[in-house]
C-alpha cells in the first residue's frame, strides 16, 4: 500500500510538473532512453545540469555586475542555459532564456536583469522540485521505471 | 561496433571495408559517430540517444580535441555532430575543416534556429543542421547523411574519372530498374531495399574494381593538404590546375581527379573565406526563392542530384547552392521558381525517400519540367507550393528541425519522407503520355508516410496500360491521374478516374484519393484542392466530381476511410452473386478481386493490381472488357486492402465497369479507354448485357445490401434471357434510394444512369 501509495504520488508530482509547464515533452524523451544500462539515466542528466547550469548562471551574474554592456557576451551565455535547458525540457527555464536573449538584442540592460532574476527564480524552484520527485521515485523503487502518465 | 572487426575492417583510406565486415542488414548499426558539444548535459543525452540507435558513439566536449581525433583516427568515423557554439573553436570552423580534412559528413547542432545561422551551416557544407533539443527521431536518421555523401562521391568519381567508367556508372545509375545486367540487377535490388543503401556502397565499390581506374577514396590529411595549398600558392590560385598541381605535389598514388575534386573544394573555401562578395551570386537567386527551406539542409541534395547529374557543379557547389534552391533550378531548367521548387522538392524527397536514383530523377524531372512547363495555372502553381511546403513540413518532421526522407528534405521525422511523388508536383496539364512516360519510367518508388502509415512501391507498371492510358482523355483525368499518381500508378488511377469519373457523384470517393488521404493528408488535401474547383466546371464533367470527391475526401480522410469499410464486401459479394449468376467469365475476376481483398491493407500492392489485369486480359475478348474493369477493381482492391473501401469506391468501381460493360456492347476488345472516354464525353451509358460480361456487369451494380432481392430476379431474368438490352431506367431507377449504389450521383447526363439518392 505504501509502496502503491508514493507511486501515485510521484505520477501525481510529475504530472504536476507538466501541467505547470515546469516540464515539456523533451522530459519525456529523456525518460525513454532510460534503461537497463542506465536505469537511472534521467536523474544523472538533471543533475548535470543543473551543476553546469548553476556555473553558467553564476558567469551571467558575474558578467551583469562586471561589464554589463556586453550583451552578447550575455547572450552567449544564455544561449548555453537555452541549449541545455530546453534539452531536459526545463520548459520555464527554457522561455525564460528566451525573453533574456530578447532583452540581449535590444540592449535593453534592465529588462535583462529583470529576466534574469526570473530565471534564476525558475531554475531554483525546478530544481527544489525535480529533487523531490526523484526522491519519491528513488523511494517507490529503483525498478520503477518512469513511464508517461496517462493523462 | 564491434571493435576488433572494426579494427581489423578499416583502413587508411577508407571507412568502407569495415562496412564490408558488417552484415548488410545492420545498417546503419554500428555507424561511427562523433559528437562534438560543450554543453555537458546536451552530450549526455546525445551519447544516450545515438547508443540507443545502435550508432558507434565518441564523444568530445572541445572541438581541438575533436579534430585532433579525426586528423589522428582517419578513416574511424562515418560521421560528426557538432554544435555550432563553442568556446574553443567556432562551429562552423571546424566544419571547415573537417570537410577540407576528412571531407566527413557534419551535421550541426544548435538551439539558435535563426536563419542566418541555419543558413551559415548550409553555406559551409553542413550536411543537416539540427535544432536542440534534439530527438531520438532526428538522429534516427543521420545515417542517411553518410550514404548521400559517398553516392555523390561516386558520381563525382564518375564525372572526373575515365568516360569509359562514367559511361558505364552513368548507365548504370540511370538505368536503374531497366536493369538487365547483374550489376544493374544488383542496383536495382540494393536500390529497393530501404536497408539496402549499404549494399549499394557495395556494388559501387565491386563494380568499381574492374573497371580500369580504382579509385579510393583518398583521405586528405593535415600534410596532404598543406602540400596541396602550398602547390597551389606556388601555381598561383588562378593559374592552378590540377595536372600541374599534381606534378607539383608529386604524391604517388594521387590522382589528377583527386586533386581535381579536391581543389573545387578548396576554392570553395577561400570563396567562403575571402568574403560574400563572392557569395552574392548565390544568395540572390535564394531571395528569389519562394520558400524557405531552411529547415531541410539536406532536402538540397536533391540539387546535388540534379545538377551532378548535369554535370554542372561539384558536389561542394552543389552544397553551397544548397540555400539557392532557385539557382539549381534557374541554371538547370528553367521553371518558375516556385513549381522548381516544389517540383525539385518533391524529387528530392522522393529520391530520398525511395533511394531512387539520381539519374533516374533527373529523368523523370525532366519530363516533369517539360509538362509543368506548360501552362501552370495558378492553381497548379499553388499546388506545388503547398505540397512543396507539404513537403517540406513533411521533411522537417524527419529531421529534428523537419527531418525529410532523404538529405534532401531529410524528410519524414520518423523515418522516410513520404510525400508527393513526382507525380504530384505536376500538376500542369500533363498528358496521359506524360503518365505513360512516367509508369515506363518505372520509377520504382517506395514512398513511406511519415508516420509509417502507408508504404507505397510503385513497381514498373506494365506497358499494355499503355493504350489505356491515352484512351482517357481529358486534362482533368491526366491531372486527378497524376495527382492520384502519387500513390497509384498512373494508368491505373487514370483508369478509374476516367471510366469513373463520367458518373461519379460528389460522394464518390477517389480510390487513390483514399490512399493519399489517410496517409498524406494535408498533402492530398493541398493537392486536390483546388482540383475540385476547376475540375467542377468542366464540360466532360466526369472525373470532376471525383475530382471533388477526392479533394473532399482527402480532407475528411480518416472519416471517409471508415466508411469505406463495406465495399469491399460488396465487392465480393457481387463477385459470389456474379458467381451465381453463372457468369462463368467474370467469376475469374472476382476471385481475383477476392484475392486481392484478402491481401494486406496498408499495401498497394500494385503487383497484385497487375495481376488481376493481366490475367483478366487473358480471359476472353469480354473479359478483356472486363479485364478493363478489372484494374479498378484490383486497384479498388488494393484499396479495400487498406481498408479504404468505401462504399463510393465500390461505386465507382462498379460505375467504371459498367460503363465498361456498356462498351462491350458496343465494340469488343478495342481500346476501352477510348470508349470510357467517349462515355465520359457523351456522359450517357449504355447497358448492354451480352452475355456473361453484362452479367458481371450487372451483379456488379447490384450489390447485395443494396439492391432488393425482386430487382435481383428482374435482372437475373435478363441474364438468362443471353442478351439484355438493359435500358438505364428500368435497370437502375429501381434502385434510387438507400442503396450504396445510390449514392453515385447521376452523371451529368441524368437520364443515362438511374442511380439516384
Amino acid at each position: 500500500m505504501e509502496y502503491s501509495n508514493l507511486r501515485r504520488q510521484a505520477a501525481y508530482m510529475k504530472k504536476s510538473l507538466f501541467d505547470q509547464g515546469y516540464l515539456d515533452e523533451q522530459f519525456y524523451q529523456l525518460e525513454e532512453l532510460q534503461d537497463d544500462v542506465s536505469p537511472n539515466f534521467v536523474e544523472e542528466v538533471v543533475t548535470l545540469f543543473f551543476r553546469d547550469s548553476a556555473r553558467l548562471i553564476s558567469n551571467i551574474e558575474q558578467a551583469l555586475d562586471k561589464c554589463p554592456q556586453e550583451f552578447s557576451k550575455l547572450n552567449a551565455y544564455v544561449h548555453q542555459l537555452k541549449g541545455s535547458s530546453s534539452s531536459i525540457g526545463a520548459s520555464r527555464v527554457k522561455n525564460e532564456c528566451t525573453l533574456f536573449r530578447q532583452y540581449c538584442d535590444e540592449e535593453n540592460l534592465e529588462g535583462c536583469l529583470k529576466s534574469f532574476q526570473k530565471m534564476k527564480r525558475e531554475h531554483a524552484v525546478l530544481r527544489q522540485k525535480l529533487e523531490s520527485y526523484f526522491q519519491l521515485l528513488r523511494q517507490v523503487g529503483p525498478a520503477e521505471k518512469a513511464t508517461r502518465p496517462s493523462m | 561496433m564491434d571493435p576488433s572487426s572494426r579494427a581489423a575492417a578499416s583502413t587508411a583510406s577508407s571507412g568502407r571495408p569495415r562496412d564490408a565486415l558488417r552484415p548488410l542488414s545492420d545498417f546503419p548499426v554500428g555507424l561511427r559517430v562523433l559528437v562534438v558539444d560543450d554543453d555537458p548535459t546536451c552530450l549526455k543525452i546525445l551519447d544516450k540517444m545515438l547508443r540507443k540507435c545502435l550508432y558507434d558513439v565518441t564523444t568530445c566536449s572541445r572541438a581541438v580535441v575533436a579534430l585532433a581525433m579525426l586528423r589522428e583516427k582517419k578513416g574511424e568515423f562515418d560521421l560528426v555532430l557538432s554544435d555550432v557554439y563553442m568556446p574553443d573553436m567556432d562551429g562552423f570552423k571546424l566544419l571547415e575543416h573537417i570537410g577540407l580534412e576528412m571531407d566527413l559528413p557534419v551535421i550541426m547542432m544548435s538551439a539558435d534556429d535563426g536563419k542566418d545561422v541555419v543558413m551559415k551551416g548550409v553555406t559551409h557544407g553542413a550536411c543537416d543542421y539540427l535544432i536542440k533539443p534534439v530527438r531520438m527521431e532526428a538522429l534516427k536518421n543521420i545515417w542517411q547523411h553518410v550514404v548521400r555523401k559517398r553516392r555523390n562521391e561516386l558520381k563525382e568519381l564518375e564525372h572526373s574519372g575515365s568516360a569509359e567508367e562514367n559511361d558505364r556508372q552513368r548507365r548504370l545509375l540511370e538505368e536503374g530498374d531497366n536493369a538487365s545486367s547483374v550489376n544493374e540487377g544488383s542496383w536495382k535490388n540494393a536500390k529497393r531495399r530501404r536497408g539496402g543503401k549499404e549494399e549499394e556502397e557495395e556494388e559501387v565499390e565491386e563494380r568499381e574494381d574492374p573497371s580500369t581506374l580504382k579509385k579510393p577514396r583518398v583521405v586528405w590529411s593535415v600534410d596532404l593538404h598543406q602540400q596541396f595549398v602550398a602547390a597551389v600558392k606556388q601555381l598561383g590560385i588562378e593559374k592552378a590546375v590540377p595536372k600541374k598541381i599534381l606534378e607539383l605535389m608529386n604524391v604517388p598514388g594521387l590522382t589528377r581527379e583527386n586533386v581535381a575534386s579536391h581543389l573545387q573544394k578548396y576554392r570553395l573555401y577561400l570563396r567562403r573565406v575571402n568574403g560574400p562578395q563572392h557569395q552574392g551570386r548565390l544568395d540572390t537567386p535564394y531571395t528569389g526563392s519562394s520558400e524557405a527551406t531552411f529547415h531541410s539542409v539536406g532536402s538540397f541534395d536533391g540539387f546535388d542530384l540534379q545538377s551532378l547529374a548535369a554535370g554542372q557543379l561539384s558536389p561542394q557547389n552543389l552544397m553551397a547552392l544548397h540555400s539557392v534552391p532557385g539557382r539549381v533550378t534557374n541554371t538547370s531548367i528553367g521553371m518558375s521558381s516556385v513549381d522548381q521548387i516544389g517540383f525539385f522538392n518533391s524529387s528530392v524527397e522522393i529520391s530520398n525517400a525511395s533511394n531512387m536514383r539520381p539519374p533516374l530523377m533527373q529523368q523523370i524531372d525532366k519530363k516533369q519540367m517539360n509538362f509543368i512547363s506548360g501552362p501552370p495555372t495558378s492553381m497548379e502553381s499553388r499546388q506545388l507550393g503547398q505540397s512543396q511546403q507539404l513537403v517540406q513540413s513533411y521533411g522537417s518532421m524527419g529531421l529534428q528541425t523537419s527531418e525529410g526522407a532523404s538529405g534532401l528534405f531529410n524528410l519524414p521525422s520518423s523515418q522516410r519522407a513520404s510525400t508527393t511523388f513526382p507525380g504530384g508536383s505536376i500538376n500542369a496539364n500533363l498528358s496521359n503520355s506524360l503518365v505513360m512516360q512516367m509508369t515506363h519510367q518505372g520509377p520504382q518508388f517506395s514512398l513511406s508516410q511519415q508516420q509509417n502509415q502507408i508504404h507505397i512501391s510503385m513497381p514498373q507498371l506494365p506497358q499494355t496500360r499503355g493504350p489505356i492510358q491515352n484512351g482517357i482523355a481529358g486534362e482533368h483525368d491526366s491531372r486527378l491521374s497524376t495527382t492520384i499518381a502519387q500513390i497509384l500508378p498512373n494508368d491505373i488511377s487514370s483508369d478509374v478516374l476516367g471510366s469513373s469519373g463520367s458518373n461519379m457523384n460528389v460522394d464518390t470517393s477517389l480510390p487513390g484519393g483514399y490512399m493519399n488521404a489517410s496517409s498524406y493528408g494535408s498533402v492530398s488535401h493541398a493537392l486536390y484542392a483546388d482540383f475540385p474547383n476547376s475540375c467542377m466546371n468542366e464540360s466532360t464533367g466526369s472525373c470532376y466530381p471525383l475530382a471533388r470527391s477526392a479533394g473532399a475526401t482527402s480532407l475528411t480522410s480518416t472519416g471517409m476511410l471508415q466508411d469505406v469499410m463495406p465495399p469491399v464486401g460488396n465487392v465480393e459479394a457481387l463477385g459470389s452473386s456474379a458467381g451465381l449468376k453463372g457468369a462463368k467469365d467474370s467469376v475469374p475476376n472476382y476471385d481475383l478481386f477476392s484475392e486481392l481483398h484478402q491481401s494486406k491493407s496498408q499495401d498497394w500492392k500494385l503487383q497484385n493490381i497487375n495481376v488481376s489485369y493481366h490475367s483478366a486480359q487473358q480471359l476472353g475478348s469480354k473479359q478483356s472488357n472486363i479485364a478493363f474493369g478489372c484494374p479498378s477493381l484490383a486497384h479498388q482492391d488494393s484499396i479495400a486492402t487498406i481498408k479504404d473501401g468505401s462504399c463510393r469506391n465500390t461505386c465507382t468501381v462498379r460505375k467504371e465497369i459498367f460503363s465498361v460493360r456498356t462498351e462491350i456492347g458496343h465494340e469488343k476488345g478495342e481500346c476501352i479507354a477510348q470508349r470510357n472516354s467517349t462515355i465520359l464525353l457523351e456522359n450517357s451509358v449504355r447497358v448492354k448485357a451480352e452475355g456473361m460480361s453484362d452479367h458481371s456487369c450487372q451483379d456488379l451494380l447490384f450489390d447485395d445490401n443494396i439492391i432488393p432481392d425482386e430487382l435481383m430476379d428482374a435482372v437475373g431474368k435478363k441474364h438468362q434471357e443471353g442478351v439484355v438490352q438493359v435500358d438505364p431506367e428500368l435497370s437502375f431507377d429501381g434502385y434510387s434510394s438507400g442503396n450504396s449504389v445510390a449514392r453515385w450521383l447521376p452523371p451529368n447526363d441524368a437520364t443515362s444512369y438511374g442511380l439516384l439518392q
